[in-house]
């Protein structure tokens, strides 16, 4: 799970070109958008892209499910995992 | 063509008939007559005829200006409802109606008597029935009044090229807080018979699954979305169902519009304007070669004036005769045009039009900023950075605090101002602007603050002594600059690049010592791509001066030769 959590943040900080932030940096329980990360909406469409790249993640067609989902590095790593496990 | 009913009389029609849907339930005029009444028994005590209009549901924005406009009042419709947007909004309205950080005014979810429909009133056409707001250029967002009338005659334009097959449901990604999306995917459909969707389409995911519920669809999308459609989803289910796509906010890029029409088996039209003028011209892509020009739509006239900008004249732009857009255009003899460029200091940050002006003017407005330049850069997405001079105070902070705290107080203080999307990401800290013997501080030198460094090193995964020799682990990483023009479509690393590596890690792990003198027994066996795992094994031979080098990697030995100094 923290490798995947790694991984994760990782894949956050290359495929949207973040500047100024190192792997460790990120915190698991921050929220990645608004305050924390302070990600926003192309952001979001980018990680969606990448974890359907990466993970072969599709998001449900429920906004209010998929923010949470987004909602920080933890929520991120539960998406995956229980992908994983289905 | 389907018949146009004026949106004026829209409340009027049939209460069976159909005008939106939510999730595959369908929506009526009935419902809709419903929720405009509920509007309606809250607005009518109140006094004040400005009223700010924030809602993300798209049936009841509709509803709440179809309310106002029975009032004849006007719907003040800011493009987001931040905490700086509705501050600012609060000098200039009477109330808010609807989702703000605000007290703002609810409608009852209870039903109301409906009688005859007899009770709506036809509104007047020509009043300022809808403000809307857009960047100017002294960072100041700049109020444009808009008539029901020239609403009406928009749609009939567009109706007029793109003639709507009634009972069509009109999916978005964009939002109908801006004229754009208020037009297209509201207006137009409610005016020709189609149905809009009540809920946005966030994800490429939810297009999908909406669309499935649907025979037939359109969607109202943008360059952001359509630039990022994922191939790998299955898009089969649609086949036969999209009539056809929309695009508008930016230019697409002809590679992005292509591929969303064979994903969607649909024309994409794109739409060109401004709030100011509405729509006003149209491409479409698929079949150029070449980026396609724009043209005007019908009952518009463009020109371009003496300074290259572009002048509209339109039956919609109200009491204005005649337009100006800063964007710079070159038309062709046929009367199509291609665009330029702003002459203005307005950028479009992923189709979000935000005024350079304006994030400069917030951000010299903290104690720790002398002096600050915003410019935007092409990076894998469109975005802002900022070069800022520190006050003494601001050197100090950075010293005490670190870069990275003083910048997110800075960006703090903008949030409340900007959309997210259009912050910058970037941020320089200089003790003197670049500025030129002319005393002009050119953009490209701004632009230089924020390129990448240059990769010319590998990536080390770790280095290991084995006996005498040194084991260095590494990819070569693909955006490594030896692989520019190394060779065109076939890159691979120049061999004196690896002779450079070689003497680089021999001289910080191994006691090489004294200067280059030869290469000997230098063999390159294989070719190396870009993104290898190499190992690198180095051993010195001290009393010779030699340095023996190898490197491998799953495919066997790629070259190997010694490096004499002395």
């Amino acid at each position: 799970m923290s490798n995947l959590k790694t991984e994760l943040k990782q894949m956050i900080i290359e495929i949207l070109d973040l500047e100024d932030i190192e792997v460790d940096e990120i915190v698991d329980s921050e929220p990645l958008f608004v305050e924390g990360l302070g990600l926003d909406s192309i952001d979001a469409l980018e990680i969606g892209l990448a974890l359907n790249k990466n993970y072969g993640i599709k998001l449900k067609s429920d906004s209010e499910e998929t923010r949470q989902h987004f909602a920080s590095i933890n929520a991120l790593a539960a998406l995956v995992e229980s992908h994983r496990a289905e | 063509m389907a018949e146009l009913t004026p949106l004026s009389g829209g409340l009027g029609a049939s209460p069976g008939k159909l005008i939106a849907v939510d999730r595959g339930k369908t929506v009526t005029i009935a419902d809709l007559r419903q929720r405009v009444l509920c509007w309606l028994e809250i607005m009518r005590d109140r006094q004040g005829t400005r009223w700010a209009v924030y809602h993300s549901d798209a049936f009841e924005f509709l509803a709440i200006l179809l309310a106002l406009w029975q009032l004849k009042r006007t719907a003040c419709v800011p493009g987001d409802n931040c905490r700086g947007t509705t501050d600012r909004l609060k000098k200039h309205v009477d109330g808010f109606i609807g989702e703000f950080p605000t007290t703002a005014l609810q409608a009852n979810e209870k039903s109301v008597q409906v009688s005859s429909s007899g009770q709506w009133v036809t509104p007047d056409t020509n009043y300022a029935a809808l403000e809307i707001y857009t960047s100017g250029s002294t960072g100041e967002p700049k109020p444009i009044q808009k008539s029901i009338a020239q609403l009406e005659h928009e749609v009939r334009a567009l109706e007029a090229l793109w003639p709507s097959q009634a009972g069509t449901v009109v999916l978005a990604t964009v939002t109908h807080q801006h004229l754009y999306g208020m037009t297209f995917r509201l207006f137009w459909p409610f005016s020709s018979g189609q149905l809009f969707e009540r809920a946005l389409c966030e994800y490429a995911e939810d297009i999908l699954q909406q669309a499935k519920l649907y025979l037939s669809f359109s969607l109202v999308s943008s360059p952001s979305h359509l630039g990022r459609l994922n191939e790998a989803l299955s898009w089969e289910p649609l086949s036969g169902r999209c009539s056809y796509l929309i695009s508008s906010a930016a230019p697409l890029k002809r590679a992005d519009s292509q591929k969303a029409c064979s994903l969607f088996a649909a024309p994409v039209r794109e739409i060109y304007g401004s709030s100011e003028t509405g729509a006003i011209a149209w491409r479409s892509q698929q079949e150029s070669d070449q980026d396609a020009l724009w043209q005007a739509l019908p009952s518009v006239f463009l020109k371009p004036n003496e300074d290259g900008t572009l002048c509209v004249r339109s039956p919609y732009m109200g009491e204005l005769e005649r337009f100006s857009l800063p964007d710079r255009v070159a038309f062709d003899e046929n009367g199509r045009f291609k665009l330029l460029g702003r002459v203005d200091r307005i950028a479009k940050v992923e189709g979000k039009r935000v005024s350079l002006a304006a994030l400069e003017q917030r951000i010299s407005e903290n104690d720790l900023v002398e002096n600050v330049r915003a410019l935007t850069l092409q990076r894998q997405r469109v975005e802002t950075g900022v070069v800022i001079q520190l006050t003494a105070e601001g050197w100090l902070e950075l010293k005490r605090s670190g870069r990275k705290i003083l910048v997110k107080r800075l960006k703090e203080n903008l949030a409340a101002h900007f959309e997210a999307v259009v912050l910058p990401r970037r941020w320089r800290f200089v003790e003197q602007f670049p500025y030129n013997q002319q005393g002009k501080l050119p953009l490209g030198d701004l632009q230089k603050m924020f390129e990448k460094e240059a990769v010319s090193w590998p990536e080390v995964i770790d280095e290991r002594v084995v006996d005498d020799q040194v084991k260095v682990r590494c990819v070569v990483p693909g955006n490594l600059i030896y692989f520019d023009g190394h060779f065109e479509g076939n890159p691979i690393l120049p061999g004196i690049v690896q002779v450079h590596w070689a003497e680089y890690f021999g001289r910080h792990l191994l006691p090489v010592k004294g200067t280059f003198v030869r290469l000997e027994v230098i063999k390159f066996q294989q070719v190396v791509p870009p993104n290898t795992t190499m190992e690198i094994t180095l051993q010195y031979d001290e009393s010779r001066q030699k340095l023996i080098f190898k490197y491998e990697s799953e495919k066997g030995v790629h070259s190997s030769g010694r490096i004499c100094f002395g």
